[in-house]
């Protein structure tokens, strides 16, 4: 068995470019993941979110959370996870959280369209 | 001879850069599953040195899979480390009462993953 060779340098940086290009071949998804939180945070506003919407926006969010950071982006995980938190109650949030999702969900939309 | 490590995600995304990772970092060889049942499929066709496993999939979720791993003779042998976004005490408390080797968390940091695997395994 080999042991871990320690990354150096040219490694790091071979490894940052594959990260970039599968970056862009997932940013569709992710983006639509984003999409998601915005539709709930208007829906939100418009005390208009279902259960099922809810469901769905709680998984996305967490989906978000845990692939945000693995492509640097560390604060679009820890927008993505207070998202999901506000989701992960047994009812949906009220029209007084609708602010902040919208601010959220603006957040991760400006993060992710600004990484190359 | 490099490790063989299985990874089941049913994220595209997180499977490619966990394969990325552990391949171009390690020189670990990587089996990829998409779903518990693929993963419980080529865990026993491959007969990995280690399973990275995420716990929440639609169908067969995390700890059912690991059930399952351990239920079958061929894989029961096999170490699996849970790797999830849950972040709350109460579900890593959880995690980590199924006997797993460990539990990991996302988001990982594609360059250290490996080192993380492989500390906890006593592969260094």
């Amino acid at each position: 068995m080999n042991p871990i060779a320690q990354p150096g340098d040219n490694a790091a940086r071979d490894l940052a470019a594959a990260i970039d290009l599968l970056w862009a071949r997932f940013v569709p998804e992710i983006g639509e993941r984003v999409g998601l939180l915005d539709a709930a945070a208007t829906a939100c506003a418009a005390n208009q979110l279902s259960a099922a919407q809810c469901k769905a926006v709680h998984a996305a969010a967490h989906k978000l959370a845990g692939t945000l950071g693995t492509f640097n982006l560390a604060r679009g995980t820890d927008l993505a996870r207070e998202f999901e938190l506000l989701f992960s109650g047994e009812d949906c949030p009220g029209p007084a959280l609708a602010g902040r999702l919208t601010s959220i969900a603006a957040e991760l939309r400006t993060i992710v369209e600004s990484r190359k | 001879m490099a490790h063989k490590i299985l990874i089941i995600d049913d994220e595209d995304d997180i499977r490619e850069v966990a394969a990325l990772s552990l391949e171009s970092v390690a020189g670990w060889e990587v089996i990829v599953a998409s779903s518990g049942a693929q993963g419980l499929a080529r865990a026993i066709e491959h007969k990995p040195d280690a399973i990275l496993l995420d716990v929440m999939m639609p169908g067969m979720d995390g700890p059912t899979t690991f059930r399952e791993l351990r239920k079958n003779p061929v894989t029961a042998k096999i170490p699996v480390l849970l790797l999830t976004a849950k972040v709350q005490s109460s579900d890593q408390r959880r995690f980590a009462d199924l006997g797993v080797e460990a539990v990991l968390f996302k988001p990982f940091d594609p360059l250290t993953l490996s080192a993380e695997i492989a500390g906890v395994l006593g592969w260094n």
